[in-house]
């Protein structure tokens, strides 16, 4: 069967155009479904997967679910104990705004230092570029288990090179500073060291979608007599926009709730209500203390702040398709 | 500044950047080659003169390496391939039709990934148990499936609205079916974009600890990240030059992997690009 | 058309791998095979014993195979928590002893008192040991083996410092550490004796030694006992201990750094820890290594070392009487006999050598015997409280008068 679409038709012309009332032909009950059944496997997947779990971890938020429940596979109810709990404990609040504030600074960081990096590539020679962009895949390809023994190698207290390599350079006397002896100190290196990790795919991401901007159109914009303020405002910005508000709100979401990071550089054995964030205070809560009902809880209270943290750039994103 | 001067500017600019970031790396691989004593030793060694390839022996060596690396490149392998097919497929539904449900699907997608995956671990153990997935690979490649699907529907739908639409309209050709033509049209154009994605999901799922820890038991089912948590996990000595002998060897297939794609599909890496 | 067909494949390979995945075969409890779950320590330091143990299962169960599966300490709770809830518990697991209480308060291992007497040597358990593996009279975890924390020490610097005779006293020590100090003054960042300012179980020795305690229990409730004045003193005597003696950072732990690779560098006259610590001192200090025993502020005395050790049980959900048939196997004589030639204080005292590491196994202290204990351990409280006082925050007093507060609610359950 071919398709009745009228030849040359513009795709984004039919996507957004004017609806015109037309006979219900097989034809266009297929055409219909076409976008059904291009989300339907990534549905099946994913609810086969997630449906069971997502319903178990609301139900668990309203039990009491403690190692012995789990042993019986029951829990017993007990309303919304477990949130009013979570929600009268003044660690919660302070982790909280902790863990906002880190967000807000890693995403900061990422974001600002990612683009620059990759306007940074487009400008350098080639052989310099490969070099560049092979360091940042090194950088990638090693695993955060992985990457956080070497940080906490290199910043140890006893050898570690950072203290080595500033006391060096002169920058005063690092022998025996203690990088985890602090709230603040413990989390700049963590900081440091999520952004240091997810550089390269920002850098890679805006990279690739710089490289998507036309030639034509830059020339085009430049014969027309346009600066270069003005052609990588008006012509790469645009194409940006759209990786750079995915970059966004991913990196919001997953920086809220690391867990890996600050869990192994920090370390179990340092792990407190003066230092956890969200994913952290999420483990030792529900799994160290084996309280599995009021780490959904606390699960579920994430989800909701991450949504409204985010909810500026996702509502942005999912309008931009609609004026495409 | 002529541009010449401005070209040195930034190519240090650059370079300094490389030796910045690549540090850690660097500091990993080079005492995976040091002698014993100067691994821990106070006074950092910034390179071995005496280099040994020792460690990489003895972790080559360590029970299941062999094993685990296969089964981490069938686990990445599957989990790449389907995860790119289905996410491409979706994305396309996303970005070019209006259909009812459209904005209740992309929202969904995002909102899975808010859900915090500590939370998740014991009720996901609970469904995969019940369907006989746990300690099989084909177990975590379906969590690992639905772990970079929305990123990936989310990343390449932003790269087809990224097309501009003028290029799109006259790449049309006439009498093409409408998937058909997507499907021919906008491959190249993506192409970029599923590279970087398909990058981000074989680092994402090559890396990947802690759902692979806890889903897979026997040593020879496991993955190569938890093979080397063996090195940590034990409350004794830490052979730290093995440790980083075996991390580098981890790190070699996710190098060797985006070398390969970067070369298949124009990355931009050698084209020249474009002066922003 | 050939949109539709190829939406029909692509949904027809989706659902194939939904139902592939959803037929595939699994884990669960198969006929003929016991699960074992080890810590990895095993593998690396005995796997002979283990391949003992699993021959003489296979040869008392013909038809029946092991399947050991290692485990990290860092994560096997966890994983241990899932199987519970998904019903794919092991056979039999290895407990650290301090993490037994909580389990067993909750019924997650089978009563294996009827068992008891078939153990080898199970009249004659480790005390301290086979109390971890107790709870309300019955018996859940068989005693596997324990080890001690003594001091590793470097008898050419103790000589050069004029030290003739090890110390028999915590005294005589700390005078004795004087000396090294002195002695290695150019040495930059040498402590005398190594040990981290959060290690606790060395901490609690000293609040031990001074007839202190943790915590109490009177008419079934929980006292925090860190606050009485003979913990106060043990806590300040540690304190001065620590101020004269290591240059460790005041809130690192055990583990991190090594101490062995703080010594191994040349970095510690002596350093306090297991005796496996004797392992890893370096090729360069191998040959002038010794240990003591740490001695108490009591001349002639040792000083209380914390006991740790493993215990092995059967989950319940796991098969109780192969479980615990290979649990025999594993801790016969002839297996502790291999644990105590790698460096390991066997599960009974008639086995009991003379190595410095058991002699000092002879006075111990365990934590208290709580179903909350390990949320205290986890919580960080004694390590912050150490902490604390050596950074100078609040007095030794103050800091363990919260403690034992904090103490108090989380073992009673609050």
């Amino acid at each position: 069967m071919r398709s009745p679409l009228p030849d040359g038709m513009s795709l984004a012309a039919e996507a957004s155009g004017p609806r015109r009332r037309r006979h219900l032909t097989w034809g266009r009950v297929a055409r219909g479904s076409v976008p059904y059944g291009l989300i339907l496997p990534v549905l099946l997947i994913v609810g086969a997967i997630l449906a069971y779990p997502l319903y178990s971890l609301v139900r668990l938020a309203f039990q009491r679910y403690g190692l012995s429940e789990l042993i019986a596979h029951k829990g017993i109810s007990v309303g919304t104990k477990n949130f009013s709990s979570i929600l009268h404990d003044q660690v919660f609040w302070h982790v909280l705004l902790r863990t906002v504030v880190f967000t807000i600074a890693n995403v900061g960081l990422t974001m600002v230092l990612g683009t620059l990096v990759a306007l940074l590539l487009v400008r350098l020679s080639t052989w310099v570029r490969v070099v560049l962009t092979s360091g940042l895949i090194l950088v990638w390809s090693v695993p955060v288990v992985v990457a956080v023994q070497v940080w906490y190698w290199m910043t140890n207290y006893q050898n570690g090179v950072l203290n080595f390599t500033l006391t060096k350079l002169g920058l005063g006397d690092f022998f025996h500073h203690d990088w985890y002896g602090t709230t603040f100190s413990q989390l700049g290196i963590v900081t440091a060291m999520i952004v240091w990790g997810a550089l390269p795919f920002v850098v890679v991401t805006v990279y690739a979608a710089l490289s998507q901007v036309p030639r034509e159109l830059v020339e085009a914009a430049e014969i027309d007599g346009a600066g270069s303020v003005r052609v990588f405002r008006d012509v790469t910005v645009p194409i940006l926009t759209p990786v750079l508000l995915i970059l966004t709100s991913l990196s919001i979401i997953w920086d809220f709730g690391v867990f890996t990071q600050p869990y192994l550089l920090i370390g179990q054995a340092h792990t407190g209500p003066s230092n956890e964030l969200m994913g952290t205070y999420l483990f030792e809560e529900g799994y160290l203390k084996t309280d599995f009902g009021r780490g959904a809880a606390i699960s579920l209270v994430m989800l909701v702040v991450v949504a409204i943290l985010s909810v500026f750039y996702v509502r942005k994103m999912v309008r931009m398709g609609d004026a495409a | 500044m002529s541009g010449r001067t401005r070209r040195l500017v930034w190519n240090g600019v650059g370079l300094l950047l490389f030796v910045v970031l690549v540090f850690p790396v660097y500091w990993m691989i080079s005492t995976a080659f040091k002698p014993e004593d100067q691994v821990n030793s106070l006074t950092p060694t910034w390179l071995s003169l005496r280099p040994t390839i020792s460690h990489f022996r003895d972790a080559m060596h360590a029970p299941f390496f062999w094993n685990d690396l296969v089964n981490t490149v069938i686990i990445v392998g599957v989990t790449v391939v389907i995860a790119m097919t289905l996410a491409f497929l979706a994305s396309v539904a996303v970005a070019k039709y209006r259909f009812t449900g459209r904005k209740l699907f992309i929202v969904l997608i995002i909102g899975i990934q808010m859900i915090p995956g500590a939370g998740l671990i014991i009720p996901l153990y609970v469904v995969l148990a019940r369907y006989h997935q746990v300690n099989v690979l084909s177990g975590v490649i379906i969590v690992y499936i639905t772990a970079v699907l929305p990123f990936s529907i989310w990343t390449l739908r932003g790269f087809i609205l990224g097309i501009p639409k003028d290029l799109e309209e006259a790449a049309m050709v006439d009498g093409s079916t409408r998937l058909g033509a997507f499907v021919r049209i906008l491959l190249p154009l993506v192409a970029p974009g599923l590279v970087a994605t398909s990058v981000f999901a074989f680092i994402t799922t090559w890396n990947e600890y802690i759902f692979a820890r806890i889903l897979l038991n026997d040593q020879s089912k496991q993955t190569l990240t938890v093979w080397l948590s063996y090195f940590l996990g034990t409350s004794r000595h830490t052979d730290w030059g093995a440790l980083m002998a075996g991390s580098t060897l981890t790190a070699i297939p996710a190098v060797v992997f985006f070398l390969l794609v970067q070369r298949k599909i124009a990355f931009g890496l050698t084209a020249g690009a474009v002066r922003g | 058309m050939r949109t539709r067909v190829f939406v029909a494949v692509v949904a027809a390979a989706a659902l194939g791998v939904v139902a592939a995945t959803a037929s595939a075969s699994g884990q669960s409890h198969q006929a003929n095979k016991l699960t074992v779950w080890l810590q990895v320590d095993a593998q690396s330091g005995w796997p002979d014993a283990v391949a003992a143990a699993n021959a003489q299962f296979a040869k008392d169960h013909p038809g029946y195979t092991v399947d050991v599966q290692y485990q990290n300490w860092g994560d096997h709770l966890q994983k241990f928590d899932a199987t519970l809830a998904g019903g794919t518990t092991p056979d039999v697991i290895e407990m650290g002893n301090t993490e037994m209480t909580k389990y067993m308060a909750a019924g997650a291992f089978s009563d294996l008192t009827s068992l008891k007497s078939t153990f080898d040597n199970s009249g004659n358990w480790l005390k301290g040991l086979a109390a971890s593996g107790a709870f309300g009279g019955h018996l859940y975890g068989v005693p596997y083996y324990a080890g001690s924390r003594v001091v590793t020490y470097r008898t050419d610097v103790f000589a050069k410092a004029g030290i003739k005779k090890l110390p028999t006293s915590l005294g005589q020590f700390t005078s004795d550490v004087a000396k090294l100090a002195a002695k290695n003054k150019s040495v930059k960042g040498f402590s005398p004796v190594y040990f981290a300012g959060t290690d606790w179980y060395f901490a609690m020795a000293f609040v031990y030694d001074y007839g202190g305690s943790i915590a109490r229990t009177q008419g079934g409730k929980w006292y925090g006992n860190l606050d009485s004045p003979q913990s106060v003193a043990g806590l300040t005597a540690w304190k001065n201990f620590f101020n004269a003696a290591s240059k460790a950072s005041k809130t690192s732990d055990e583990n991190h750094p090594a101490p062995y690779d703080v010594y191994s560098q040349g970095g510690a006259g002596a350093i306090i820890g297991p005796g496996w610590f004797s392992c890893c001192v370096g090729t360069k200090y191998k040959a002038t290594t010794a240990q003591f025993v740490m001695p108490s502020h009591t001349p002639g005395q040792a000083m209380p070392g914390f006991l740790g050790g493993s215990d092995l049980a059967v989950p319940q959900g796991g098969n109780t009487a192969l479980g615990a048939d290979w649990i025999k196997d594993f801790t016969s004589t002839a297996g502790e006999k291999i644990l105590q030639s790698k460096g390991n204080i066997p599960n009974a005292t008639s086995l009991l050598g003379t190595s410095v590491n058991e002699r000092a196994a002879a006075r111990s202290w365990f934590v208290p015997a709580a179903k909350h204990w390990v949320d205290v351990e986890n919580g960080n409280i004694l390590r912050n409280m150490l902490a604390t006082i050596l950074q100078g925050k609040l007095t030794v007093k103050q800091a363990a008068a919260n403690a034992s507060s904090n103490i108090a609610l989380v073992l009673n359950g609050a």
